[in-house]
């Protein structure tokens, strides 16, 4: 308390609360009326963020023009360093020559076949291998003898570089799409049952609590409890998973097959078919990224509860 | 009539697999009549939680019965509602699928425990915010959902661990005084409610038993005679309050300090 106006209480007492020092400005209240409200258009175009924008559509155009002028194909040796090599005529392909290729793929039905069997392998892969990576992450995460038990078979499995396997695995399963996809199973196995297995484990023990004292079973707490909780790695475990099935289906072929987008790339590449190539490798990043995206769909529904910026985004446009 | 609690010469030690046991609980007796509010006071890792885990039948004594209503505890029950410290909510469902939970996991029907559900967003004063999910809650309106899933089954013995520790003071004193209300319309509903608050055990309990430092045995155990329905913002400046305060401060200082 302030003493300062000694006239109106010259000993003030302890702990007496002087009313007359309220601050004599209490009355006055902001006026919300001389604030307008931001119009919806301007709403829409500040969410658009057109700097933002304008840059990348610079960027994107930029990086065509130095591509599509063999600009990149010069080389450049800067101290002496070899950083990109120059590049004879017969290796360059650019964008324009692509971009013919795409409507005469489009017509093709050979090419529709090669793609539906790589599609058909990449989604049995995925499939099969974040099922399975699935159940054992879950399994292993909840019974921690059994976790204890199967680890160290599974950290030397983990650590063995897949691809290695390709040539074994299709000497047994065969050149057509059975290798590719045990391939692609084996990869997006590790992918979803380490961080799934992580997840089970990392569930807010007092949710297990409530549960366990409200008298549910085992399968409630799986249902209420463990499963919601590892939704969230599950999806960016799955985002992965499409991607690198993808990427294990194109590699299986490359090694041997009679079909597919994988070796279809690898013919055209090696008859200095660059723009072929570049097609092809464009069709099988737009194929991951529509997986991708389809998963991105499911994780929001059923991540409804986690605000945007927390999911993990792969693709945000 | 038979007493809701029963704890006899029970005693609990943790570990011994590995890690050297620790002896918890120490011949603790407690007999709690049916509908009444006790508070069990004590300094930090004093065992009172480990108590309310013995009658929600989480685990089970090391030696010693415990009862609840006459019969020896075999595990949970559907008669008791506990609610921890933390909100523990599901952060991915609304509070009122929050508050349906342990009636979803009895097997109620789903229009008998949304009605149900209604009802206890309306007497805790979360009108408005049943389809918010926690992260959107404010802490008080957090702990407001836990004591509504808590209550939601309409058990007979509360458990309450230490449920408005993490509250700011004035937040605290409105959800307190909620709380004693629901309390009081509840009828013959026991409460054990730990804390290390002593002002706040005072103010709600008919009865505070003040345990001491590991192991956890029973320094005090003392009534509180102070007039029900309670007026928790005013009570506590009440004279008999504070003398109610002092005398069992003295007891439970020996244990802080």
């Amino acid at each position: 308390m302030k003493s300062s106006d000694t006239s109106s209480s010259p000993e003030p007492e302890i702990g007496q609360i002087d009313d007359a020092e309220k601050p004599s400005s209490s009355t006055q209240r902001f006026d919300m009326s001389t604030i307008t409200e931001v119009p919806k258009w301007q709403r829409v175009l500040n969410a658009i963020d057109l700097p933002v924008q304008f840059i990348r559509i610079g960027l994107f155009a930029l990086i065509i023009w130095a591509w599509e002028s063999r600009w990149i194909f010069k080389g450049w040796t800067p101290f002496g360093f070899e950083l990109f090599p120059e590049i004879i005529p017969l290796f360059q392909g650019v964008p324009s020559e692509a971009v013919d290729f795409f409507q005469e793929m489009w017509n093709d039905s050979l090419f529709w076949g090669d793609f539906w069997v790589t599609l058909q392998e990449a989604l049995l892969g995925f499939v099969i291998g974040s099922s399975a990576g699935f159940l054992v992450g879950l399994l292993l995460g909840s019974f921690k003898k059994a976790a204890k038990v199967f680890s160290p078979f599974l950290i030397f499995t983990n650590a063995v570089p897949k691809i290695a396997l390709a040539p074994i695995l299709i000497l047994w399963y065969g050149v057509d799409i059975a290798s590719k996809v045990a391939l692609a199973t084996i990869i997006v196995f590790f992918i979803v049952q380490v961080p799934v297995q992580a997840a089970v484990n990392g569930v807010d023990p007092d949710l297990d609590v409530v549960a366990t004292s409200m008298g549910a079973t085992q399968y409630q707490k799986f249902k209420f409890v463990v499963i919601p909780g590892i939704l969230g790695p599950l999806f960016g475990a799955l985002r992965l998973s499409a991607i690198y099935s993808i990427l294990a289906v194109v590699l299986g072929e490359f090694i041997v097959s009679k079909r597919g987008l994988g070796q279809r790339l690898l013919y055209e590449t090696n008859n200095f078919g660059m723009g072929k190539a570049i097609a092809l490798i464009t069709i099988l990043a737009g194929l991951a990224l529509i997986l991708n995206a389809i998963i991105g769909l499911m994780e929001s529904r059923f991540l409804r509860w986690q605000d945007s910026e927390a999911r993990g985004k792969v693709i945000s446009l | 009539m038979t007493n809701a609690v029963e704890l006899e010469n029970v005693s609990l030690v943790f570990g011994g697999e590995g890690n050297k046991p620790v002896l918890a609980v120490d011949t603790i007796d407690i007999e709690i009549p049916t509908g009444q509010f006790v508070a069990i006071v004590g300094p930090s890792g004093c065992g009172k939680t480990t108590i309310l885990n013995m009658l929600a039948g989480l685990i089970a004594p090391t030696e010693g019965s415990v009862r609840r209503n006459g019969k020896e505890v075999d595990g949970p029950s559907r008669d008791v509602g506990y609610m921890l410290a933390r909100s523990a909510l599901s952060p991915w469902r609304t509070a009122i699928r929050n508050i349906e939970m342990g009636l979803q996991i009895h097997g109620v029907d789903k229009a008998i425990r949304r009605e149900r559900a209604h009802e206890l967003i309306s007497l805790l004063h979360l009108d408005g915010f049943a389809d918010s999910y926690p992260s959107q809650l404010s802490q008080g309106m957090r702990q407001r959902v836990a004591i509504a899933r808590t209550l939601a089954i309409e058990p007979n013995l509360w458990l309450m661990d230490e449920p408005f520790g993490a509250l700011d003071a004035q937040t605290r004193l409105t959800v307190q005084a909620e709380f004693i209300n629901l309390w009081e319309r509840s009828g013959e509903s026991s409460v054990i409610f730990v804390t290390h608050d002593l002002e706040e055990a005072v103010l709600l309990a008919d009865r505070v038993i003040v345990m001491t430092a590991r192991p956890g045995r029973i320094k005090s155990d003392s009534l509180i005679n102070l007039p029900r329905p309670r007026i928790i913002d005013e009570l506590r400046f009440d004279e008999k309050f504070k003398e109610a305060e002092h005398k069992i401060w003295k007891e439970l200082r020996d244990e802080i300090i």
